[in-house]
């Protein structure tokens, strides 16, 4: 796996002997996307807060991995740490920033001391979240750190010219900082090599590195399934769609189903499950975790909740599902954060997509209440 | 730079186990943050508690990987094990449980924390063997 090789200090000392601008271009050149889900280019954030005059800036690690289905992170900083703290270093020294944090999720709270020794002397602090996905937001994230509620805030201005306590600050994902030693020491680096999260219905589940542009079946067919898959969810924002043979691992490809490639998550459902029940229990987490900023989000992902509940427990109607989809794009359109704006994503893909199951779901219930 | 609040609240977790009124006061006396925003922050995250808890706080995750894997099972076998539910403590105060979003745990699901220590591949028996141990 090319995320276990190391670089022992090499590319740190070899960042420092380009400088900085240097370490920003070849980092630009390398073509490294981020890979906490958004794909931002990681040179060009890094040159945003280098030219910004402010004499402070942060960098933050990114380590708040909630999206469910995804472990990627915690498979880094449990098999490779010291790599992480590499990139962060040599990050800082990039971007001109004195000091950077590691915003580690409470649920990885185990991995604290471990990171606490190899940091040593460095100028990091990590802080511990405490249980809120919506943290992994990268100004919520901000607003955590100061020690608010941690509610998104509004962009612009971005981080990047006004993150933590107002100065610019620079926000990686661990993958991302993982393989900036790697792209800067190695030269056969490769850029497409992606770590993609595998679970579910799958006897095999687990990290699996390979290239974009991998066939959706292929990584399937290593995760050994027993019954047929039947649709693969991209963690709970990505979507859904049905498992076909030709789909491949591809920003574009998948988007192209209305899906999103995100962080490599992929959750696979095999046919003795209902997309039903599955929809009913990602709406749950999100009216779990929506923060309540907005009305959209906070009201929505209930009555979402409430809707989903009523058609796979009580008694729905054929309307209901007309209610549920309009619903559904109005809290796309109109949440203030990306967390709401994706919370439907699942719904609308699997009302696209699986839309006979909820029809034989109200049907099955229709019918039972005629028995009575 | 102002200290860290949820570093501060979690140290305070950690000695009495939860976060009292009482400690939000001394915490208030102690850095000047307003006792509403330190109120705002201890009640918005799922890991900080303002009630007393159980001496073994038990989140179990219920996302899609474990809940394919049968989480619900295994949440209910738990529930009428410790006669609680989601949110509740035991009388003879030993348990907390929560029924939580995702621990990262989706390889070895289902799973759960203990005191934020792993337990994952769980099944009846296993839940049997470890709250057996647990005094």
């Amino acid at each position: 796996m090319q995320i276990k090789k190391q670089t022992k200090g090499k590319a740190l000392a070899k960042a420092k002997k380009l400088g900085q601008k240097a370490t920003i271009n070849l980092i630009k050149e390398k073509v490294l996307l981020g890979r906490g889900g958004a794909g931002f280019p990681t040179g060009t954030k890094w040159e945003m807060v280098y030219n910004e005059p402010e004499k402070e800036k942060y960098l933050i690690c990114n380590a708040d991995e909630g999206e469910p289905g995804t472990f990627k992170d915690k498979f880094i900083l449990e098999k490779n740490p010291e790599l992480v703290i590499e990139g962060i270093k040599i990050a800082m020294f990039a971007i001109g920033a004195k000091k950077a944090f590691i915003y580690l999720r409470g649920e990885y709270e185990y991995l604290e001391n471990r990171l606490k020794k190899l940091i040593k002397k460095a100028n990091i602090e990590i802080v511990v979240g405490a249980g809120a996905y919506i943290c992994g937001d990268e100004t919520a994230i901000l607003e955590s750190i100061e020690g608010k509620r941690g509610q998104a805030r509004l962009k612009p201005p971005f981080p990047t010219v006004k993150g933590l306590y107002g100065k610019p600050t620079a926000i990686n994902n661990v993958e991302t900082l993982a393989n900036v030693p790697l792209a800067i020491y190695y030269k056969d680096w490769n850029p497409n090599l992606r770590l993609y999260s595998l679970s579910g219905n799958v006897t095999k589940p687990g990290i699996y590195e390979l290239p974009l542009g991998t066939k959706l079946c292929d990584l399937i067919k290593l995760g050994k399934p027993k019954n047929k898959i039947k649709a693969i969810y991209f963690g709970c924002f990505g979507g859904c769609m049905p498992h076909c043979e030709k789909t491949k691992l591809t920003p574009d490809d998948i988007c192209g189903k209305d899906c999103i490639h995100g962080a490599g998550t992929i959750i696979a459902v095999d046919e003795k499950h209902s997309i039903v029940d599955v929809a009913t229990n990602i709406a749950k987490f999100y009216e779990f975790e929506s923060c309540g900023k907005c009305t959209p989000c906070r009201e929505g992902t209930m009555r979402i909740l409430a809707l989903l509940e009523n058609i796979s427990l009580k008694n729905a109607d054929m309307k209901d599902l007309n209610t549920l989809q309009e619903l559904a794009e109005v809290i796309k359109e109109t949440s203030f954060c990306g967390l709401g704006q994706t919370s439907t994503n699942h719904l609308l893909t699997a009302l696209k997509y699986f839309r006979k199951e909820f029809e034989e779901r109200i049907k099955e219930q229709k019918d039972r209440r005629r028995i009575r | 730079m102002p200290d860290l609040l949820l570093t501060e609240l979690r140290k305070i977790q950690k000695k009495d186990g939860y976060i009292s009124e009482q400690a939000i006061k001394k915490l208030n006396k102690k850095t000047g943050i307003p006792l509403s925003n330190i109120y705002g922050t201890a009640t918005f995250y799922a890991m900080l508690h303002t009630t007393p808890q159980g001496k073994y706080i038990i989140e179990i995750c219920n996302s899609p990987s474990c809940f394919l894997n049968n989480s619900l099972n295994i949440i209910k076998y738990i529930e009428n094990k410790l006669k609680i539910k989601s949110g509740q403590t035991s009388k003879d105060k030993k348990f907390s449980l929560h029924i939580g979003s995702c621990i990262g745990c989706c390889d070895k699901a289902p799973a759960m924390l203990l005191n934020k220590k792993q337990y994952t591949n769980l099944t009846k028996e296993k839940i049997d063997f470890i709250l057996k141990k647990l005094k």
